[in-house]
């Protein structure tokens, strides 16, 4: 008998729950998931004090699972996703805060380096329900942001949603290297005639990276300028419910600007693979 | 479904074709393995093709990485729903294959790989493949296909196969297409035929098949329509049996034949009677001759080797001297990007190799200019001008197909101007028109029309520029090779081949009226060419605007470069992305980022013209400024390095144009070859490396090896001699056999010349700076 994947939702004081619950709700009717909602504090608390502090009226409560643990927020949160084999993690992020540049007192970065799944950053706001529509998918023409084509069209699949591939490889990076890299065109001899074939030749690669990229749900757009500010852009004018990002697994200040600069600004979950580097 | 017998499994075919593929590596382009991504690469990059029909070097058996097609140069299909005009016909892929074994289909996709291999043997102008295959129930079947396109008949394919049952005794069968949406399908004795309509093109094939040992051979009808009819031969091989299938399928079309069925099956009966063995002997002699005059040998460096073996290969692919009723279009018959349309790089990149090792070839390309010059009349007359204009994108009639709205991938739609304003083109198609006459004698062409093209763009580019109160012509709102810059007035390279294009038509009508009289006398007469309008195009040649600085020895890119934002757009060097998309086009615009070779090009093009010095400054000030935003733009800046005596400069060029296809991770090639880079590689080593100039007398070389490379050897043809030219870098010498009946003056360009007899081979030899004399060698 298949498991019946877990999506964690975890609260506190600093982990929000209020907007990350209807996400969470939405993914789990996708994947025929179940949602836990776990409570960490320095102390158990009674069950009724438990719903008390998750802000759940009644109907809000059913068929989640609501459990709590203690300890240091973070840790709990990676220890707990990994006791339940859970398939994701759901956080609320605060507005305005770039959590994942504060180097220490962020339990959203400190989850994000040690999760042992991918993790969805929820902004504040947004309504009761969500479901997903379109789901955006940058792409900077490497193979590491390529390792997000599969699980990411497999949301878009089990949803029914488009999947937009935007491709926004960075101005001043240097074209990928690796095998397989497929990046913008070196040479535009002929933009009309170029970009028509690239675009074929892109999507028939991203369905061989991924077979469940069905040719109908599936658009490619090109972003122009700087990574972050274009999906930035593509969604205040496009609109899309879940931004999927590849990452390497490292931030330090330099590294991972695009990933920051999209969980800074976009008015949507985004979902984040992490991708592991390779030898 | 519905299966009769078929009396094709033992037919002979005139004995097993015996080819093995070429043994130096130096002639092999190997993938091993199997790379889905690469795929359509690999499909471009090993395709093979004759210049009539070309086919994708697809899986035989298919799957859903593969993108399968064969193109038949000249045949174009209409699509009103598309932006970007008619486009290539794609057929079917006719080598596709079926293989089962106990009626389980093999594929690459199902069961384990043990090795799988394709060479392109560019000296024998075969696809080989290799593969070896465990199904999902543990049978190890081994296949090795050969294909080609025959050179020596045109209308020819060949495909074998051979089979081995390696650890099982069972059912083996071979489907085999065509089974073409919409044909006519027969079967007769040993042949099948296909009748299908491509635009307004019939289309036919016939089809042989030889099995050996015979084989149970069957026609399937499939139920459903749509499946169509197959053809099938089917063994029962015993363990370690080898099997093996020969087909030779023919193509006609109603482009060359009243009845091009008919033409199909005569012309396999014919081949099935010599046999197909002889077929590919005849193939491989035809290759042979072709590269003994289109080899460029280089001693000392592999890879550059590999590509200019690679560029030659594809460019004798490409070409047809029997149809003067096709040009070759970007990307050549090897895939579907750019549809097949002609640009200027047929002219001016590829058409210097046909000129020097095939002019056969060079004069029906051209011939292509001369029939689509209604055409060209047509678009300038459309525009208000005289004369010819061509088409900035032509297919088959020579009418012009740029669209002139184009969606870009970010989803806006972008005005296409290059159709109405890149005019330079006509220029382009002069140039190659005088460089072959010049090269190759060929008299005969020009009176048979290309005397008509030289006057006809003169004429435009008469009524084109405009002399202004200052006294100058100008030529204003054009675009030149650098497109990132639209819309500009008085653009170097426009004006500078424009006024070279006024001064060669009238030189060549002063030629012609000497060389030929009553028959230049009549050809002026219909052209309507007085000694007026000869004057005329010279004094405005003469008064063509150029914005030359005789103090920095620059040349400005148009009226107004000089005063554009300056841009590192080395800084961008190994972008991600062109430095027209990091900028985005506005700034782009208002910059000096150069997206080509452009003032370069005239230095490629047109060195005569001016001083080594200027050359010199100009490249100095253009290369920091060049993006590179197009694959013509690497071989060009290779071909002016190296004449300028910039090894390195060379080198990095040349490596770059080379990578343009053969990189493995750009996915550049996926649609097809870049036919005009290849072209430009080749020049780079025989204008550039070689230093070759045709001279009225005789041909004069300027050596310029890199570093690295020992001896280069290659062949040109000069008025009907071959000259066989080794340039070797130790103990410096040129050393130049001389075949043909007639003698020729060779040179050192500002150097030592002699007289040189056809038979006798001449060496000369430096010492320090300094050339000796040129010796008739022993």
């Amino acid at each position: 008998m298949a498991a019946i994947p877990t999506l964690l939702v975890p609260f506190d004081g600093q982990l929000r729950s209020r907007a990350a619950l209807p996400v969470a709700r939405g993914l789990a009717a996708m994947m025929g998931a179940t949602v836990t909602l776990l409570h960490i504090g320095p102390q158990t608390i009674s069950a009724a004090a438990l719903v008390q502090r998750a802000g759940l009226a009644a109907e809000e409560a059913a068929g989640l699972i609501i459990d709590q643990a203690t300890g240091a927020p973070a840790r709990v949160v990676i220890r707990e996703a990994l006791a339940r084999n859970a398939a994701f993690i759901i956080l609320g992020r605060a507005g305005g805060e770039d959590e994942l540049s504060r180097a220490a007192q962020s339990a959203v970065r400190e989850v994000l380096l040690g999760a042992p799944c991918p993790v969805v950053l929820v902004p504040p706001g947004g309504g009761r329900d969500w479901a997903l529509h379109q789901l955006i998918l940058p792409h900077d023409g490497a193979p590491t942001s390529a390792a997000a084509f599969a699980p990411a069209a497999e949301l878009a699949a089990r949803a029914g949603a488009k999947l937009v591939i935007l491709h926004a490889p960075p101005s001043d990076a240097e074209r990928p290297t690796e095998p397989g890299s497929f990046a913008a065109p070196r040479y535009l001899d002929h933009p009309h005639q170029e970009w028509a074939s690239w675009t074929r030749e892109f999507l028939h690669r991203a369905r061989c990276a991924c077979p469940l990229i069905e040719t109908g749900s599936l658009r490619l757009v090109l972003g122009h300028g700087e990574p972050g500010a274009a999906i930035l852009d593509f969604l205040q004018r496009n609109g899309g419910d879940l931004v999927a990002l590849a990452w390497h697994g490292r931030l330090e200040p330099a590294r991972a600007q695009t990933m920051r600069q999209v969980v800074l600004g976009a008015p949507c979950p985004v979902i984040i693979f992490r991708v592991p580097p390779k030898d | 479904m519905a299966e009769k017998p078929y009396d094709g499994g033992g037919a002979a075919c005139g004995g097993e074709i015996v080819l093995t593929p070429t043994s130096d590596p130096n002639w092999l382009l190997l993938e091993e393995g199997f790379a889905p991504l690469r795929e359509h690469e690999i499909e471009s990059i090993f395709a093979i093709s004759n210049g009539y029909v070309g086919t994708r070097a697809s899986l035989e058996e298919d799957s859903r990485f593969s993108q399968p097609g064969a193109f038949l140069a000249g045949v174009f299909v209409e699509d009103p729903d598309s932006m970007l005009g008619p486009y290539l016909a794609l057929l079917p892929g006719w080598p596709h294959l079926e293989i089962k074994v106990e009626g389980q289909p093999l594929s690459i996709e199902a069961g384990r790989l043990l090795y799988h291999r394709r060479m392109l043997d560019l000296r024998q102008g075969v696809l080989w493949r290799e593969w070896r295959h465990e199904d999902p129930s543990g049978r190890v079947t081994r296949a090795c296909f050969l294909r080609f396109a025959s050179l020596s008949d045109r209308h020819a394919l060949v495909q074998s196969v051979h089979l081995t049952a390696e650890n099982y005794s069972g059912r083996v069968e071979i489907l085999a297409s065509p089974t073409f949406p919409g044909a006519e399908h027969r079967f007769s004795p040993a042949v099948a035929t296909a009748v299908l309509h491509a635009g307004k093109t019939c289309i036919a094939l016939a089809a042989g098949a030889c099995a050996e040992p015979s084989a149970e051979a069957t026609v399937i009808q499939s139920a459903n329509p749509a499946a169509g009819v197959r053809r099938r031969w089917a063994w029962n091989a015993r363990l370690g049996a080898r099997l093996r299938l020969d087909r030779p399928v023919v193509v006609c079309t109603s482009r060359e034949e009243t009845h091009p069925l008919a033409s199909a099956q005569t012309r396999l009966a014919d081949i099935l009677a010599r046999g197909v063995d002889a077929l590919a002997r005849a193939h491989v002699d035809a290759w042979s001759r072709r590269w003994s005059v289109a080899d460029i040998r280089i001693a000392g460096d592999a890879e550059a080797q590999r590509a200019i073996r690679f560029a030659a290969y594809h460019l004798i692919a490409a070409a047809n001297p029997g149809d003067e009723h096709v040009s070759i279009g970007a990307r050549a018959l090897t895939g579907e990007a750019y549809h097949g349309h002609v640009f200027w790089d047929t002219e001016s990149y590829m058409l210097p190799f046909y000129i020097f090792t095939d002019p056969a070839t060079a004069r029906a390309l051209l011939m292509y200019r001369c029939n689509t010059l209604d055409a060209a009349r047509r678009r300038a007359a459309a525009r208000g001008y005289r004369g010819a204009l061509y088409a900035w994108e032509s297919a088959d009639t020579g009418d012009d197909v740029t669209p002139e709205a184009a969606i870009a991938p970010d989803g806006r739609v972008v005005a296409i101007l290059t159709g109405a304003h890149e005019q330079h083109v006509s220029a382009d198609v002069a140039y190659a028109v005088w460089l072959y006459w010049r090269t190759t004698g060929d008299t005969g062409f020009m009176l048979e029309g290309g005397v008509d093209i030289l006057v006809e763009t003169a004429r435009f580019w008469a009524s084109r520029a405009t002399i202004e109160a200052d006294g100058r012509a100008h030529i204003r709102a054009v675009i030149g090779p650098d497109e990132y810059h639209e819309m500009i007035d008085d653009n170097a390279y426009t004006n500078c081949m424009a006024r070279w294009n006024l001064l060669r038509a009238a030189d060549a009508a002063d030629l012609l009226a000497k060389e030929c009289g009553a028959a230049w006398d009549e050809r002026a007469r219909r052209l309507a060419l007085d000694d007026a309008e000869r004057a005329e195009w010279r004094r405005i040649a003469a008064a063509l605007a150029v914005g030359f600085d005789p103090e920095t020895g620059i040349i400005e890119q148009f009226d107004g470069y000089a005063a554009l934002e300056e841009i590192d757009v080395r800084a961008h060097a190994g972008c991600a992305t062109p430095i027209d998309l990091c900028l985005g086009p506005e700034r782009t615009r208002r910059s000096k980022a150069v997206k080509q070779a452009d003032v370069v090009a005239l230095s490629a093009f047109l060195w005569d013209e001016w001083p080594q010095s200027v050359h010199r400054a100009n490249f100095d000030y253009y290369e920091p400024r060049t993006g590179h935003g197009s694959s013509l733009s690497p071989a060009i800046y290779a071909l002016v390095a190296a004449r300028l005596g910039l090894a390195e400069k060379f080198l990095e060029y040349f490596r770059q144009a080379a990578e343009i296809d053969l990189s493995n991770n750009m996915g550049n090639a996926a649609g097809g070859v870049h036919m005009a880079a290849l072209g430009g590689l080749w020049q780079s080593v025989i204008f550039g490396v070689a230093g070759v100039r045709p001279r009225e007398d005789g041909v004069a070389l300027d050596p310029h090896l890199p570093d690295g490379w020992a001896e280069i050897c290659f062949a040109i043809e000069w008025r009907r001699r071959l000259l066989r030219v080794t340039l070797a870098a130790t103990e410096p010498h040129i050393r130049v056999g001389v075949e043909g009946a007639q003698e020729l003056r060779l040179a050192l360009v500002d150097g030592p010349s002699c007289v040189a007899r056809p038979g006798a081979s001449y060496s000369i030899g430096r010492d320090g700076a300094t050339w000796g004399a040129w010796r008739e060698a022993q």
